[in-house]
């Protein structure tokens, strides 16, 4: 953000830690949400666990990256962009393992669901899987390119995300009014699809707080949001 | 720069300010606002104690000092030549760094001004100034049974407080305060920043700090000076949040040299 250094080089490296957790926290919360959509879309039990247990790591890191904050706010007392680098890293890493949080919550609806999922009930879900992991993958990009038309423009896909949830939530629906027999798996994933809607919300988060630390303003306006399909 | 409603109290126009031939103000223009708090900050040397000498004429002192532009206070030229500097100076009064009681009674110390300036006819007018002073200060609890003792006997921060009470003896309008605390422990710094928090009701303050934390803490409005120039002037908020000049993020962040 600021082409010079700190005059004290210690405050230097513990910002660059800082920022060199979070990138990693971003990577393996991504991995994980890539894992856990082949986990449900191939319904593989067998990678589950796995899911489960790395987990752990990235609440692991959030626990050292608040630790690191705070021990910044102490001895630093940060200004200007370095404290709206400490707040916003903050932020973001809590939005980072509540993302971490709903894929594993996703990967563990795969357990109870049969091996030969029909084709036509995961059809808008896989769409709103990937597209919820572009718009993982372009909010880490934009924080480490510090871009704020990439925060704005992932701000305003949420929109999508939005319409892809209702549309496959009401696929599920409509799976479900076939045969009621279908009600517990239906279940399961009407709550993968929530789930992968609101790990789209914390990435609006990290958008958010991208912006105010790039600008120092928030950004101003509702958040886009999709129209409910009529069922 | 004007933020908000707020009455403009003083106003520096094209100041520039020598000592000999070495210029230490370059076209300083900067307008503080009535009844609010504005900080200065800045690298050593870069002008700001200069510039709040400039307000009450303190560098008249100097011989070598010259003072060019303009300084007015509620419209009025201070720098023209039938300005009376000693009825300048008790309408501004000044606070420095290390507190410098006379070496006398709490009670002359305070009475000291009012008797210089003719503000009180008798004994019991000059103890409701001395005791109003101290009040103002936050300091008559402290010293009220003890008032002819020396000023000097009173601990570091209750001497800075002393030194506000005197200035505040004259009914001063604006109170320049050169770094007021950097002498000061923790705890006193807390109560003279309490006591700036209070006076800002009824006086304008300007004051100069190293402390970011503390004009953040203090004041409504940061100057930026830097090598005899100000760099940006905003509220406090502003500066310290997202300043809008490169070499003002670098300074508060501590990216300077």
């Amino acid at each position: 953000m600021s082409g010079t250094g700190h005059t004290v080089k210690s405050y230097e490296e513990e910002m660059q830690n800082l920022n060199d957790n979070l990138v990693m926290m971003g990577s393996l919360t991504e991995s994980q949400m890539a894992d856990a959509m082949a986990a449900v879309i191939k319904v593989d039990k067998d990678s589950v666990d796995k899911i489960v247990k790395n987990d752990g790591k990235i609440n692991e890191l959030r626990s050292v990256i608040d630790n690191q904050i705070t021990t910044v706010l102490v001895k630093r007392a940060p200004m200007a962009v370095d404290l709206r680098i400490t707040i916003s890293t903050m932020k973001i890493s809590h939005d980072l393992e509540r993302i971490g949080d709903l894929a594993k919550s996703v990967a563990k609806k795969v357990k109870p669901l049969p091996v030969d999922l029909p084709d036509e009930l995961i059809g808008s879900l896989r769409r709103l899987g990937d597209l919820v992991q572009k718009q993982l993958k372009d909010a880490l990009d934009a924080y480490l390119n510090k871009s704020k038309d990439k925060a704005i423009e992932i701000w305003k896909k949420d929109e999508q995300v939005d319409d892809l949830t209702n549309l496959a939530m009401n696929e599920v629906a409509t799976y479900l009014q076939k045969d009621k027999k279908n009600l517990e798996m239906a279940t399961h994933l009407l709550f993968v699809t929530k789930n992968i809607e609101r790990a789209g919300d914390h990435i609006t988060n990290i958008a958010e707080s991208l912006y105010y630390l790039i600008e120092g303003e928030y950004l101003e306006g509702a958040r886009p949001k999709g129209k409910p399909i009529e069922s | 720069m004007e933020l908000n409603n707020s009455k403009i109290k003083i106003k520096a126009k094209n100041l520039n300010v020598f000592y000999g031939k070495k210029q230490a103000l370059f076209d300083i223009n900067l307008d503080i606002n009535q009844k609010e708090v504005t900080a200065l900050i800045g690298p050593s040397g870069c002008g700001k104690s200069t510039f709040i000498r400039c307000i009450n004429r303190m560098n008249d002192v100097i011989d070598i000092c010259k003072v060019e532009g303009s300084v007015e206070i509620d419209g009025a030229e201070i720098n023209e030549k039938n300005v009376d500097v000693v009825t300048l100076r008790e309408k501004v009064g000044m606070v420095f760094q290390k507190p410098n009681p006379f070496p006398k009674s709490i009670y002359d110390n305070i009475a000291y001004g009012p008797i210089i300036h003719g503000a009180a006819e008798n004994k019991d007018q000059m103890d409701n100034i001395v005791e109003t002073s101290l009040k103002k200060a936050a300091l008559w609890d402290e010293v009220k049974d003890r008032l002819n003792e020396p000023g000097t006997s009173l601990s570091g921060g209750q001497q800075q407080r002393l030194c506000i009470a005197r200035a505040l003896s004259v009914n001063p309008e604006v109170i320049l305060m050169d770094e007021p605390c950097s002498a000061l422990d923790p705890i006193a710094t807390a109560k003279i920043e309490e006591l700036i928090d209070d006076l800002k009701k009824s006086y304008t303050i300007v004051i100069v700090t190293h402390s970011m934390a503390q004009a953040v803490r203090v004041s409504q409005k940061t100057g930026f000076f830097h090598l005899g120039k100000i760099i940006e002037v905003d509220s406090t908020e502003k500066i310290f949040k997202n300043p809008a000049n490169k070499m003002t993020q670098d300074y508060i962040t501590g990216r300077f040299g």
